[in-house]
């Protein structure tokens, strides 16, 4: 036996000192009452009679003595925390690693969930093993990993900190000294373990009809149009009939009631013209359904309205006719010298001109590109270049053909960090834009409408009202999932649907958030808005039944009959035992 | 004590104590006349036998028919009625003050209850003391007007000592030859034995009642824990814890003593009461010792 909290000598010294004082007190304990009687000759005759009769009565001094002592030392030695290698293990150290995947929230028959059982499993782990054990704990999302320690609170607390979330799994690397490796999983999310290291699983079968995609998106037909995707799958063992609704801000709704098969699945497009712009929220109803974080995903549709839009033009009869023809766009055209930055204006569009400071609102800079801080330098001109390769990804170059574009010339720009979305033959860039949150965005071309045939091509007005659209128009959503969130935006300030302020915190460019459910989020920084649509929307996670663990050993969820240290059950044994003399000692058994 | 005595003695207990008196199995030979029937023949008036005339006989004690018969001179013989003579032992030993109220005040008023009764009857009243030895003895008193004197002697008598009544029972009687009634009154917690006093008493041909006084702590004793019991009388301590089941034992040890004296005295036929001292006390003399036929 040796002592966490003394040394053998201290122990020693310890328990005599005990016994000693226990004796000692016994024998206070023995002044008898005085007690005068007529006679004690019939006392006697009894006394005399019990004493020949019992062995009892010789022994049970000596035995309530000896059960004094004994509670004295179990007390005494409780103090110490002593252990036994040979019953609790020895003081190693063991990696103690909880998945924290979400599949770890599916709900099992008992009701709890597969991190309670967990959780609970981990525990016990802890509990029963030798006080001077190490533990590190640590998850697989790497939010906690709490450094190795003997201390069975701050074990407790750091697996109590922990909590499934979407996010990389990984599996913490382990030190040399570390002896065991234990990995307390539902095996749904695979990760390679190292060698030694123990599985244990907390896997059992699940009914789940997870919403694996939903997202807003431009229609083919105009990028100013929206569309909802939405994917359901059934990862169950049974065919479930399937309740989907989709809300938008307005109370506009879609209903569709499916039956899926087991791993059917259900993926469809859903015309939202008739929606509000806002948030979108699609949930599913399925009976049986054991996991609730993707039975529910959100997206945003962004608001329809006219985008105050100010020309600055010496005269350009196809841009003014164009913007003055779209019924999304409201156009104020004003000569280069009225020019005064306005941010009233949703979007600026500059056509052989540029302001020596930066507009104050997203812009669309056509042929004039003067050395100034804002835009990027040029190095004179390039003769008759021809349009080589274009971003057909880019919402801006969408369905913009340049093939037979012939340009006069245009300005030599020398690349910095904006977008090339146009090159020439010789790379020189010939549009370029800039979407950074920390500035206005911004779309350039190096070359003038008067020195191109551009406007006259159907590619123009596609061009421009994918320009304005991706300048004025709100962003859609970002996409995220439950867990730390982080908005490329810096020293943002995030809200929930509902309005409520999310604590947050900023590092370089980005903001982060906790966001353990869906949900639909607003990053703001003074002009700039981002909203972001977090859902788990995961084939990976929600597909609960797909595991490694089927043949794994499972975890320890039930109690062993060494769960606590040993001075737990020295002071429990002193209890009993003292409750015994108690009882004992009143009824006159033992002295 | 006697005020107290004479006190709790009102006049209609002392007038019903006037119309009792203390009945002797056997008879005895009393020293002066009296209102017992004695063992002699006297001059009484109750006819008791015949015999042949002898010179010197009272001649007016002839029957006078018989000789006209017979003739013969036959006289006719006539019990003596005498006094009978009462022994009252009161235990004075240590442990008789045992008790609330004490064994030792309620056995010296059962004495003084007995004596009033005895001394009213014209018997002759011995009161004596005794605990190791004869620690007091009051001389034969005879007639009512004596009990005051008897109240005296059990007011000053004190508890002190060990029990041991055969030597003082011995002590006594080899000075004190006449035969009568004795009443012992006690605890008999006698570590000789409480058989051999007695047997003293049987020895010189006493008729022998005995009252066996008891407290209530001794029948049932209100002991718990651990205890240094001490002998009031020898002061001889022993360390006991007392438990439910001692307390059981001694219950049926003290009812074994009891049944031993009882067993005793019937084996010799000897009165035997037993009493607890918060027995009320008139009920004892006016029912339990009539019932007893110790008294009528």
């Amino acid at each position: 036996m040796t002592f966490l909290a003394l040394t053998g000598f201290q122990a020693a010294l310890l328990a005599l000192i005990t016994a000693g004082a226990i004796v000692a007190l016994y024998f206070l304990k023995l002044r008898h009452r005085r007690m005068v009687v007529a006679s004690s000759l019939l006392w006697a005759r009894v006394l005399d009679e019990r004493q020949a009769q019992s062995l009892w009565e010789k022994l049970r001094r000596v035995i309530s003595i000896a059960a004094a002592v004994l509670i004295g030392l179990l007390i005494a030695m409780a103090v110490g925390r002593p252990e036994m290698h040979w019953l609790t293990g020895g003081g190693e150290r063991t990696l103690l690693v909880l998945d924290t995947s979400p599949s770890m929230l599916a709900r099992t028959r008992d009701g709890s969930t597969r991190w309670q059982h967990a959780v609970t499993a981990a525990l016990r782990t802890v509990n029963a093993s030798a006080p001077s054990s190490e533990f590190r704990v640590a998850d697989t999302t790497g939010r906690v990993d709490a450094a190795p320690t003997t201390d069975r609170r701050e074990i407790r607390e750091a697996i109590e900190r922990m909590k499934p979330i979407a996010g990389t799994a990984r599996f913490p690397e382990s030190d040399s000294e570390t002896a065991h490796v234990r990995f307390i999983t539902d095996g749904v999310v695979p990760l390679p373990m190292p060698k030694g290291a123990v599985r244990e699983s907390v896997f059992e079968e699940a009914e789940n009809v997870a919403i694996t995609a939903f997202e807003i998106r431009s229609t083919a037909t105009s990028a100013l149009a929206y569309e909802a995707y939405l994917e359901i799958h059934n990862y169950g063992k049974q065919s479930r009939e399937t309740r989907l609704t989709i809300a938008g801000a307005g109370g506009q709704h879609i209903d569709r009631v499916m039956d899926l098969k087991p791993g059917g699945e259900f993926g469809e497009p859903f015309d939202l013209s008739k929606f509000e712009g806002g948030g979108i929220r699609a949930t599913i109803q399925a009976g049986g359904d054991s996991f609730s974080l993707d039975d529910i995903a959100y997206a945003y549709l962004p608001v329809e309205r006219r985008a105050k839009t100010l020309l600055v033009t010496n005269g350009s009869p196809y841009l003014e006719a164009l913007l003055d023809l779209d019924s999304l766009v409201d156009v104020t055209v004003i000569k280069p010298a009225q020019y005064q930055p306005d941010p009233a204006f949703d979007a600026y569009v500059f056509d052989g001109f540029a302001p020596q400071n930066a507009p104050p609102r997203p812009t669309l800079l056509i042929g004039e590109v003067p050395n100034t801080n804002w835009l990027p330098q040029t190095k004179g001109t390039i003769a008759r270049p021809h349009f080589a390769s274009w971003a057909e990804d880019h919402p801006v170059m969408r369905y913009v053909s340049l093939h037979d574009v012939l340009l006069e010339k245009a300005a030599r720009i020398e690349n910095t960090n904006f977008k090339v979305l146009a090159e020439a033959d010789d790379h020189s860039p010939l549009i370029l834009a800039s979407d950074e949150l920390q500035r206005p965005k911004l779309i350039l071309l190096a070359f003038s409408l008067k020195s191109s045939d551009f406007p006259l091509h159907s590619g123009f007005p596609l061009f421009v009202d994918n320009a304005l659209a991706w300048l004025s128009r709100e962003p859609l959503a970002l996409r995220r999932q439950p867990g730390l969130v982080t908005v490329p935006l810096a020293q943002a300030e995030i809200k929930a649907l509902n309005g409520d302020v999310l604590k947050s915190h900023s590092r370089g460019d980005t903001t982060s958030f906790d966001a353990p459910e869906p949900g639909l989020y607003v990053a703001t920084h003074e002009d700039s808005r981002q909203y972001l649509a977090v859902n788990l929307a995961s084939p990976e996670y929600s597909n609960l039944n797909n595991t490694v663990s089927q043949k794994d050993r499972p975890a320890a969820v039930t109690a062993g009959w060494l769960e606590q240290e040993l001075w737990f059950y020295m002071i429990a044994a002193a209890a009993l035992f003292l409750a015994i003399e108690w009882f004992t000692y009143h009824r006159g058994i033992t002295v | 004590m006697a005020a107290a005595t004479v006190s709790l003695f009102d006049d209609e207990f002392l007038k019903k104590l006037e119309y009792l008196s203390i009945l002797s199995k056997r008879l005895f030979a009393g020293q002066l006349k009296a209102e017992r029937r004695a063992k002699r023949r006297g001059t009484g008036l109750e006819f008791a036998d015949y015999r042949q005339y002898v010179a010197g006989d009272d001649f007016r004690h002839l029957d006078w028919k018989a000789y006209l018969r017979l003739n013969r001179l036959i006289l006719r013989l006539f019990e003596e009625e005498e006094d009978l003579p009462i022994y009252i032992f009161v235990d004075a030993s240590q442990s008789m003050s045992y008790g609330d109220p004490s064994k030792f005040d309620y056995a010296r008023r059962v004495a003084a209850a007995l004596c009033y009764i005895g001394l009213s009857n014209l018997d002759r009243v011995n009161v004596i003391a005794y605990s190791n030895r004869v620690k007091g003895e009051l001389q034969p008193q005879r007639g009512k007007g004596k009990i005051f004197r008897v109240f005296k002697f059990l007011e000053e008598m004190t508890t002190g000592g060990e029990t041991n009544a055969r030597e003082s029972f011995k002590t006594y009687c080899t000075e004190t030859r006449r035969r009568g009634l004795a009443v012992v009154i006690s605890d008999f917690f006698d570590t000789s034995g409480f058989q051999t006093g007695l047997d003293i008493l049987r020895h010189f041909k006493h008729d022998i009642f005995i009252l066996n006084v008891a407290s209530h702590e001794e029948v049932d004793p209100a002991l718990k824990g651990e205890l240094v019991l001490v002998d009031s009388e020898n002061n001889v301590s022993r360390e006991v814890t007392v438990t439910p089941s001692l307390l059981a034992s001694y219950k049926t040890e003290y009812n074994r003593f009891c049944t031993e004296i009882e067993s005793y005295c019937s084996k010799y036929q000897l009165g035997y009461v037993r009493t607890v001292t918060d027995f009320p006390f008139e009920e004892l003399v006016l029912k339990v010792f009539r019932q007893g036929r110790f008294l009528k």
